[in-house]
């Protein structure tokens, strides 16, 4: 090139580049909410129960509200990252979280980094419970609690798996009262915890609900929700029980604090449209997972109450923060 | 190698020691009663990365510097250290523009510093190739995938 | 059978073959372009699989995973920076085979032993997926913490030269894998308050951080030497340089064989993961070997015998997936998403409720690692003309994948800030000859271990006597010690280092390649 067509094609080039990088971070401006993009981040790995049901989600509100909804992982400490991430976004209604509440009702309560509280946020909505209960191989000699504890007594040294410290506190508080000896066995994930029953290599253990996806091999003995399982209704849960113990978990619809209320009502019309639409019901009912709407305001009640619940649970049993 | 044998040797040894004396006890908790403790592990792998490299250390000042003339004296020649260094550098400058401008900012400048590192001076190739490969991980990811990862 | 059969009459339908090619052929690249790698490939193709009909979706997601476990030795062999974790034996004997003019020996080879992998743990997980899986469940904690214990000893044969700094990689490895909370206890160990630490160092940014960025500055502290050896190695390529001759097919079947036997074991046992499997394979190929002192220096079996083993480590994956319903690794998590996602639960009702959508996507993994030969084959002419490209312009650009491949492990610079940490770490760690492969062993077997353990105790009721009720464990307890013992009288008897040679580059098994003319003309 000569010494005057470089920089001309130098420049040439430059705009270009200008150009593109102009183009690619789009515009976003006028009133009407939506009217861009809407970020959803999602707490866990991709691939998970929780990430499987804010897709579908995201799916079914991105129809209802004309722009697209897009998932964003960000996982990390079982999503109190992504809520600190939250924390930090604009309340402006286009960053969200999916993920279950336990995050700001029961992470905080074990975990010493997890500054949360239920009034650090706003929320639009919950839509699916997590069916937490005790769950055992099918062809165990107990069907409910009561019978488990007789069959404990019977055989001391058994296994329990147990899938976090909190999880742990329900065997503890169980074996406690009823003098039981058993071996807490740590397990790392709901992989791990369906290998340990079906190989039985753990007497019964703590699920987070994957185990209705085997009914053939898989029984639960006691709800630990303070609702009987639609998946299992005829199950005791742990307050009928004779233990004031029982912790909901649903999968909320997080935002930041400060976002305007008829954001947040926008976006729970929105996802209320999840509880009707055939996808997204065919994509829960084959996890097994139920649908449980609640609005703005039910929502909002379920997380003051649950995390209060949850403090007195957890510090009588002495859990710490760690 | 012997004299980086040795040195590695010594750096190992110390930092072994720093871990299992002042770190682990500052970072890890004891166990509550009745659990392994989880001090253990990381405690026993010290223990063995100590007790080898201070055998590492002494099998090489041992042997002294009879070794055959062939060997390396230092086993980093100065032109890695300078690539070390350098692009130690771009890639510093390159996380301040992801700070404080912007991701795509970043990339840029992560390219453009490694090539000026590297010795690259065409102004074309400078220009060209941040904007390409910017271009093609943008219409890769956002719009033929569809995924925002930003 | 039949099933089969009416699952390759859909499958061979233009649209869903071109599907799994694109899946394929977008693996392969993502596996070639070290930093990015097949999870990542995964989780961002889940959303474009929404739109498609559920088989063709599953073959572009396992087209992906197959195509990036074979694309992975590319950039191995050509710039000595593995494409995956489980490619780094690959780059151990593939990388000085390309620079003594032989790469397209090498990637042709790396290609074979990938697709017969793959292929042939098609078929097993095909024919033997439930049976397997039943088999499968009789490996609890107590049998999973034999197994790697006996894994571990294989340390011991994979140091090369220096077992003394093996050992240190792998401990330091193994310590480094306790950064995090312990799954027991959720003590945060080691996280200086950081809640990114919390679920520990991840592999990926740690991989890409020491093998590929690591490799780029020790590459770019040497550019004149390496770039004038490229210009040499251009102008001479013998037709035997550049195929695989009938002599190195009869040493490596056997080697083949055995790396895909050992990756498909790998694969089914839950957590262990395709870099497990393709360093398990390259030692025992080395061990088994009749010349164990030239692996590192070329040896086409080493090649052989990492590729195999990676790439049968995907099909076998996915036993517990098909058997089961439990993921037994990061792609089958993924994966149960998109099967979800579509309709088709895994898990043993899959079989009976939906018998034709199972074979379809049998069919589409067979159909899969034909395309992945093709692929590969036409990939490589592409991809080998890179090493004609001037270093001081490959490597800016590797840099920038790399960045990109460890953020969208998490989505946040955290892992960048990861992977130039332990870029610092390989880069030392390769000059003073320190083995990366150790310590990436110690990285990931190391939590497993620890974590069965204390499942272990735990179901042993905390009586060692209770072993009794476990053959299985009590076997490979048995078998490591053995293994010890052959690992140790061996070294004595066959010293390919002794104290006075400790440092020597000549005759180190497995050091990292490094041109000769290094150091002196930089004095």
């Amino acid at each position: 090139m000569t010494s005057t067509t470089r920089p001309r094609a130098l420049a040439a080039v430059l705009s270009l580049a200008l150009a593109a990088t102009a183009f690619a971070s789009g515009a976003a401006t006028a009133a009407g909410y939506p009217d861009k993009p809407i970020i959803m981040l999602v707490g866990y790995k991709a691939g998970g129960q929780t990430d499987l049901v804010g897709r579908a989600a995201a799916r079914v509100m991105s129809e209802k509200l004309g722009v697209p909804v897009k998932v964003v992982n960000k996982p990390g400490a079982g999503g109190v990252v992504a809520a600190y991430e939250l924390k930090r976004a604009a309340p402006d209604g286009y960053t969200l979280l999916f993920h279950s509440n336990s995050v700001i009702n029961s992470e905080p309560l074990v975990m010493k980094r997890a500054e949360l509280k239920p009034d650090d946020f706003e929320y639009a909505g919950m839509i699916t419970a997590y069916q937490v209960g005790m769950a055992t191989y099918k062809d165990a000699p107990y069907d409910n609690l009561s019978q488990f504890i007789a069959w404990a007594k019977k055989n001391p040294g058994f296994s329990y798996g147990a899938l976090s410290p909190a999880s742990r506190m329900y065997m503890e508080q169980i074996a406690r009262k009823e003098g039981l000896d058993v071996n807490i066995v740590p397990l790392k994930g709901g992989g791990d915890m369906i290998n340990a029953i079906l190989g039985k290599q753990v007497a019964m253990a703590l699920s987070g609900g994957i185990n209705y996806k085997y009914p053939d091999q898989m029984k639960m003995i006691a709800a630990l929700t303070t609702f009987r399982h639609p998946s299992a209704p005829d199950v005791k849960t742990i307050e009928e029980n004779g233990y004031p113990l029982g912790m909901d978990s649903y999968t909320t619809l997080i935002l930041p604090k400060g976002t305007p209320r008829p954001i947040l009502d926008t976006l729970a019309a929105a996802l209320k449209a999840a509880e009707t639409d055939e996808k997204f019901k065919k994509i829960v009912a084959a996890a097994n997972i139920p649908i449980i709407y609640k609005g703005v305001d039910a929502a909002t009640d379920e997380m003051r109450k649950s995390a209060a619940k949850n403090k007195t649970i957890m510090e009588s049993a002495g859990i710490q923060p760690k | 190698m012997r004299r980086a044998n040795v040195i590695s040797g010594v750096v190992l040894v110390l930092f072994g020691l720093v871990t299992v004396f002042a770190i682990i006890p500052w970072q890890i908790d004891p166990a509550p009663e009745g659990f392994v403790s989880p001090r253990l592990l990381p405690t026993l792998m010290m223990g063995v990365v100590i007790a080898l490299s201070a055998l590492l250390a002494f099998n090489n000042r041992r042997a002294g510097v009879a070794d055959d003339p062939d060997a390396e004296r230092n086993p980093i020649s100065r032109s890695e250290i300078m690539a070390l260094v350098k692009i130690g550098a771009v890639f510093t400058i390159a996380l301040g523009f992801y700070l404080a401008v912007s991701p795509p900012a970043a990339g840029a400048a992560l390219i453009v510093g490694a090539l000026l590192a590297l010795g690259e001076r065409r102004p074309l190739v400078l220009v060209l190739m941040p904007t390409a490969f910017l271009l093609v991980l943008w219409a890769v990811f956002y719009k033929i995938l569809g995924t925002a990862i930003l | 059978m039949e099933h089969l059969i009416v699952g390759f009459r859909d499958v061979l339908d233009p649209l869903t073959l071109m599907w799994v090619t694109v899946g394929v052929t977008l693996g392969y690249v993502l596996g070639a372009l070290p930093g990015l790698g097949k999870a990542t490939g995964v989780a961002v193709s889940i959303p474009l699989t929404f739109y498609l009909q559920p088989v063709a979706a599953l073959g572009l997601l396992i087209g992906i995973a197959k195509g990036s476990a074979a694309g992975s030795a590319v950039s191995a062999i050509l710039l000595n920076t593995p494409g995956e974790p489980s490619s780094a034996p690959t780059a151990l004997d593939g990388y000085p085979l390309a620079r003594q003019g032989k790469a397209q020996k090498a990637l042709k080879m790396g290609l074979y032993a990938s697709v017969i992998g793959d292929f042939v743990s098609t078929l097993i997980l095909i024919l033997l997926a439930a049976p397997l899986a039943r088999y499968a469940l009789l490996i609890g904690p107590v049998e999973l913490c034999a197994i790697l214990f006996y894994s571990l000893a294989f340390i011991g044969s994979l140091s090369g030269a220096s077992m003394i700094k093996g050992l240190i990689a792998g401990a330091l490895g193994v310590f480094f894998a306790t950064v995090g909370l312990e799954t027991e206890t959720f003590i945060p160990r080691m996280t200086f308050g950081l809640l990114e630490l919390n679920d520990g160092i991840s592999l990926v940014p740690l991989a890409i951080g020491m093998l590929a960025v690591a490799e780029m500055v020790v590459q770019a502290g040497n550019l004149k030497t390496l770039d004038r050896e490229t210009r040499a190695m251009a102008d001479g390529t013998s037709r035997e340089d550049r195929t695989v001759l009938a002599s190195e097919w009869r040493r490596c079947l056997p080697v083949i064989a055995r790396g895909t036997l050992i990756g498909s074991v790998v694969g089914i046992l839950p957590g262990l993961g395709a870099s497990v499997g393709s360093f398990l394979s390259y030692g025992a190929t080395r061990r088994a070997s009749k010349t164990p002192e030239k692996f590192g220096t070329g040896m086409i079996e080493g090649i052989a015998a990492a590729e195999s083993a990676d790439n049968a480590v995907v099909p076998s994956s996915l036993v517990p997936l098909f058997a089961l319903g439990i993921p037994g690794s990061v792609i089958a998590a993924i994966l149960i998403a998109a099967f979800v996602l579509h309709g088709l639960t895994p898990g043993p009702l899959m079989f009976k409720q939906q018998p034709r959508l199972v074979a379809d996507v049998y069919a589409a993994m067979l159909c899969a690692s034909f395309i992945l030969l093709a692929v590969g084959y036409f990939g490589q002419s592409v991809f080998a003309r890179i090493i004609q490209v001037p270093l001081r312009l490959i490597i800016p650009g590797v840099l920038l994948l790399c960045c990109i491949g460890a953020y969208m492990e998490t989505s946040s610079v955290f892992s960048i800030y990861v992977m130039l940490a332990f870029a610092l770490i390989g880069f030392f760690a390769r000059k003073l000859d320190f083995s990366f492969v150790t310590f990436l062993i110690g990285f990931v077997i190391g939590p497993n271990l620890e974590l069965s353990f204390r499942q272990s105790i735990q179901i042993l009721d905390h009586q060692i006597l209770n072993l009794r009720s476990h053959p299985i464990a009590i076997a490979f307890i048995v078998l490591t010690a053995v293994t010890i013992w052959l690992i140790g009288r061996g070294r004595t008897r066959k010293p390919y280092r002794t104290p006075e040679r400790a440092g020597t580059a000549s005759i180190s098994a497995e050091a990292e390649y490094q041109p000769p003319s290094t150091g002196r003309n930089n004095r």
